[in-house]
């Protein structure tokens, strides 16, 4: 093919895919849009996860009647004048493109009222083509509709997710901002209901309890941090609240939501020995640096950031948490406690030992030294039963020690337990379930997305024995658990179903049913340095022995090891080793 | 230090302060005793930081000192002497306790005392006399309902408050609320209100005597703890903070039905209930049978597909409507083993509304529970 000068049509749709990737992205820009302009509120409608439409109305200075064919124009911002302005900028948007880029690959309506005119201006665009501008009456503000995004660009429109994938995204993004931004009014509505509000009071601590809760905000730790020209405030959850995925930790810089997985290391570090395996903290921090230490023209949808000095950032970033940890650490909770913990708690503070982790690690040695053995790591019986095994205890309070005709198991509580809840409450699913109503129903809330997906999920959250319901928005009131289960907290059951769903899981119905009892049955089970009774440990031991598949948790780890008659004597060396 | 106390009194003082020990801590002092003389006394004292024990013996002392053993070892040591008199000797360059009684002699190696937390102390004025005919008994009809998960500390609490001349212990875990109340011999001079571990109370309840008991509890304002002193023993314990549900609203005014039996015949058939109920979510159903002409009857069911299915009769005294209502057999028989009158009444109105449970003839303690629900 010779080589051809693009249309201007494609050229721009090429420059809008950089910009506008999906329906959260249109609403980043408009929404940043609006904070630039001095909105005070701030309100987003979307219909159908953004496909239909998505629209952003604020109260800001709005553009003046003479300017509106300009905003559309690619490369016009009223934001920069020179090129050395690119490196103080103090607003959200600095390119003069976003609004050219929406235009090229949707129907948009802009109408806005400057302050100052009387009457307010209009324009449609569609695929990059201005239709009108006419004058019109307005409310002092700016109204951005986009209608039927990619309606031109067929292929974007099939790399977009679900529905609620689409819909997970724009609810991240606005509840982020709505953080970040205290002292302004969000609101967002989806299909006509309002699903996120923020009275717009300033107080951040507020903001974070009508999004994530009364109980997450009111456990919440506040730090700052000042080094000279900058400056670290924001929230970090204590080290009791965590959250199975790295996602909740969130970068604000000079205003700008930014992800970058440096930021998150140094928050870790500062988290670093205080926090299990696998578990990760909940923060929101804001860094403020003087405009010219940060380069935000690195990434097109300014995702990225440049530090230029990143050592001190990060450096910076890790002590204000640590400090914050530390500072509120005082007076030793009475639940999580190291003294008397777990295995896996006290393995973070290596230097003094404790006696029950000397166990776990005596056995761990074991393990270890008779791994050259095929047997032990990889259980050669057949995947079926477990034969009747006689207990002999528990060790460090986390494996149960049982013999049987072939030898010596080890058994993970918590693994087993999850296994043997799971096939229970799955079989129960299919009949009756009993369940066991709660003195006083509990009221819980939770994040948009998590909200909508709790819905979805209700119908069988109701097979399993659990009476939850809706309660307001991103409400949800629990009157009952399954019978099984009320050794748990109630509201954590009901967490565990929306905490760590994948973006995009889409299992078939069976597996996702599967997938959600084993959820619950993760949170429920008893935990690994938990004590338990001998009457406790038979029980298991028992209920684990009547496992259609007794041999792994729900989640594919092993919930046994077996130490053979063989291996035990040819690891004693009564036996030669052949 | 040079001590000598008798291997009786050492040996109980050891197994009532040996609870608080926590030999798995990363502290290894907190797996230590700490043994000190003390005003003419022997001090014996131990702490997981969350609660501690502390409780004083006779002893002839010859010299002052102070040194903390390994509790295990000590015990297990002293357990195995003669009842003769044991003589404590320390060599504090070493820290090693030297351990003589009849023809055994046993050096410890300890570690100095100065290492081990110091126990919170009462000031003297802060504490106000509890003067319960009961105390003991009170722990053991509340402290069972509270709950055993870490996800919900309060709830592993038990709310004491004392105003006037009366004292109530109330304790839940979501599904059943357990209040006691008892009247005070002596009014307070300042109300009390505290959450306190119910692991804690049991605890005391294990080292206090039965019957009446002289007992000084202390709050001290800012601390976050409570200390409660008896003549030879104190326990301290954090407490919990947050706040505690309002179970007064919870508490029902009025029941439609009143089923009073008798005590030990109802532990005995949920006992029996409990053998088949156990593996199939702990489910029983009480079908209460007001009798027209004969006496009425509770029929008490449990069903489990892998089991089997039980059926006892309980004869009742049934004032007002029938009613099926499903219990956990386990919450029932917990309850039940606390009261200690010879009849028991349970009140009901409907399936799916609390059950209370009360001793015949004693205003002071209730028992809530939620029923359970047949989908
Ligand atoms: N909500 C609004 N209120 C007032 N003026 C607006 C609003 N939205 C856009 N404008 C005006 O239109 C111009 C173009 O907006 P657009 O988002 O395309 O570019 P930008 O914000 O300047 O830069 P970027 O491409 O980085 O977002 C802005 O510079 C601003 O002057
Ligand atoms: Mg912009």
């Amino acid at each position: 093919m010779p080589i051809r000068i693009l249309s201007e049509e494609v050229a721009s749709q090429i420059a809008a895919g950089e910009v506008v990737e999906r329906p959260a992205s249109v609403v980043k820009e408009l929404m940043e849009n609006a904070l630039d302009a001095g909105a005070s509120q701030v309100v987003i409608r979307i219909e159908k996860a953004g496909r239909r439409l998505v629209e952003v109305a604020d109260d800001g200075v709005g553009i003046p009647r003479e300017e509106i064919r300009l905003a559309v124009q690619r490369h016009a911002t009223s934001k920069l004048e020179t090129a050395d302005d690119l490196f103080h900028i103090r607003t959200l948007g600095f390119r003069g493109e976003a609004l050219a880029s929406i235009g090229s690959v949707s129907r948009l309506t802009l109408t806005s009222r400057s302050a100052k005119d009387k009457s307010g201006m209009r324009l449609i665009m569609e695929g990059g083509q201005i239709k009108t501008v006419e004058e019109t009456g307005a409310p002092a503000g700016t109204v951005v509709r986009v209608e039927d995004l990619f309606y031109n660009v067929p292929a974007r429109l099939k790399f977009l997710k679900r529905d609620l994938t689409e819909r997970q995204q724009i609810d991240a993004l606005v509840t982020r901002y709505a953080v970040a931004y205290p002292e302004r009014r969000f609101q967002l509505y989806h299909d006509g209901q309002v699903t996120l509000q923020t009275a717009g009071s300033g107080d951040r601590r507020e903001v974070l309890a009508t999004l994530y809760g009364i109980e997450l905000a009111r456990q919440m730790l506040e730090i700052t941090l000042e080094d000279g020209d900058m400056r670290i405030n924001g929230f970090i959850s204590p080290v009791s609240l965590t959250r199975s995925n790295r996602r909740e930790m969130t970068f604000f810089i000079n205003g700008r939501w930014v992800q970058d997985v440096m930021l998150s290391s140094s928050v870790l570090q500062g988290y670093h020995t205080l926090l299990m395996v696998g578990r990760y903290p909940f923060t929101v921090l804001f860094i403020s640096l003087p405009p010219e230490e940060v380069d935000v023209n690195v990434h097109p949808a300014k995702a990225e950031v440049r530090f230029r000095q990143p050592d001190r950032v990060f450096g910076a970033v890790q002590r204000a948490v640590r400090r914050g940890l530390l500072a509120y650490s005082a007076p030793p909770p009475i639940t999580t406690t190291v003294w008397r913990g777990s295995p896996r708690q006290s393995a973070a503070v290596p230097p003094m030992i404790d006696p029950a982790w000397e166990m776990a690690a005596e056995t761990k040695t074991a393990q270890r030294e008779v791994s050259t053995v095929p047997s032990v790591t990889q259980p050669n019986l057949p995947s079926g039963q477990v034969p009747l095994l006689r207990l002999l205890g528990q060790i460090g309070a986390t494996y149960l020690v049982a013999e049987g005709p072939d030898g010596l198991y080890l058994i993970d509580q918590h693994a087993a337990h999850e296994r043997v809840l799971f096939e229970k409450l799955l079989s129960q699913s299919r009949g009756d379930v009993p369940t066991q109503i709660l003195l006083e129903p509990v009221v819980f809330q939770l994040p948009p997305h998590g909200a909508q997906l709790l819905t979805e999920q209700l119908p069988l959250l109701t097979r399993l024995g659990f009476d939850v319901e809706p309660f307001g928005m991103n409400t949800f009131r629990v009157r009952a658990l399954p019978a099984l289960l009320t050794k748990s907290d109630p509201v954590a059951a009901v967490r565990a179903v929306v905490e760590d769903f994948e973006e995009d899981e889409t299992p078939l119905q069976a597996e996702q049913e599967a997938r959600l009892i084993a959820r619950v049955c993760k949170r429920a089970a008893v935990k690994a340095g938990q004590a338990l009774t001998p009457e406790e440990q038979s029980a298991l031991l028992r209920d684990l022995e009547a496992c259609q598949s007794p041999r792994t948790c729900p989640h594919g780890r092993p919930t046994m090891i077996h130490l053979s008659v063989d291996l035990l004597e040819r690891q004693f060396g009564r036996r030669g080793s052949r | 230090m040079k001590v000598s106390v008798s291997q009786q009194q050492l040996a109980h003082g050891l197994s009532m302060v040996s609870r608080a020990v926590s030999p798995r801590s990363t502290l290894p002092v907190l797996a230590n005793v700490l043994v000190a003389t003390d005003d003419g006394r022997l001090r014996l004292s131990a702490t997981n930081l969350e609660m501690g024990i502390t409780c004083w013996i006779g002893a002839q002392i010859t010299e002052q000192g102070a040194i903390t053993v390994p509790a295990r070892t000590f015990s297990d040591l002293v357990n195995q002497l003669p009842n003769e008199l044991v003589h404590l000797d320390l060599n504090a360059s070493t820290h090693t306790l030297n351990v003589r009684c009849g023809m055994s002699n046993t050096d410890i190696k300890g570690i100095d005392a100065q290492e081990f937390p110091p126990m919170p102390v009462a000031a003297p004025q802060e504490g106000v006399p509890l003067n319960v005919a009961n105390f003991k008994e009170m722990i053991q009809q509340v402290a069972f309902a509270a709950s055993t998960d870490e996800a919900r500390p309060i709830l592993q609490g038990v709310l004491m408050t004392a105003a006037d001349s009366e004292v109530t212990l109330a304790a839940t875990d979501g599904f059943r609320i357990s209040v006691r109340k008892a009247a005070l011999s002596e009014p307070l001079p300042v109300p009390i209100q505290a959450v306190i571990p119910a692991r804690a109370l049991q605890e005391l309840a294990r080292i206090a005597a039965d019957g009446e008991q002289v007992m000084t509890m202390s709050v001290p304002s800012g601390r976050g703890q409570v200390i409660f002193h008896m003549k030879d023993a104190e326990l301290s314990s954090l407490l919990i903070e947050g706040n505690f549900p309002d179970y007064k609203a919870i508490i029902p005014r009025s029941f439609k039905t009143s089923t009073t039996m008798t005590t030990a015949a109802f532990l005995k058939a949920c006992r029996q209930a409990e053998i088949i109920a156990r593996d199939g979510n702990y489910v029983v159903r009480l079908n209460i049978l007001p009798g027209e002409t004969e006496p009425g009857k509770v029929e008490i069911t449990a069903q489990s597909e892998e089991t089997g299915f039980s059926e006892n009769s309980v004869e009742a005294a049934i004032d007002g409507p029938g009613l099926v209502i499903a219990f956990n057999v386990r919450f029932l028989r917990e309850v039940l083993e606390v009261i200690k009158t010879p009849s028991v009444v349970l009140q009901t109105n409907a399936n799916n509304t609390p059950g209370m449970i009360k001793p015949a003839g004693d205003e002071n303690y209730i028992h809530l529970i939620m029923p359970m629900h047949l989908g």
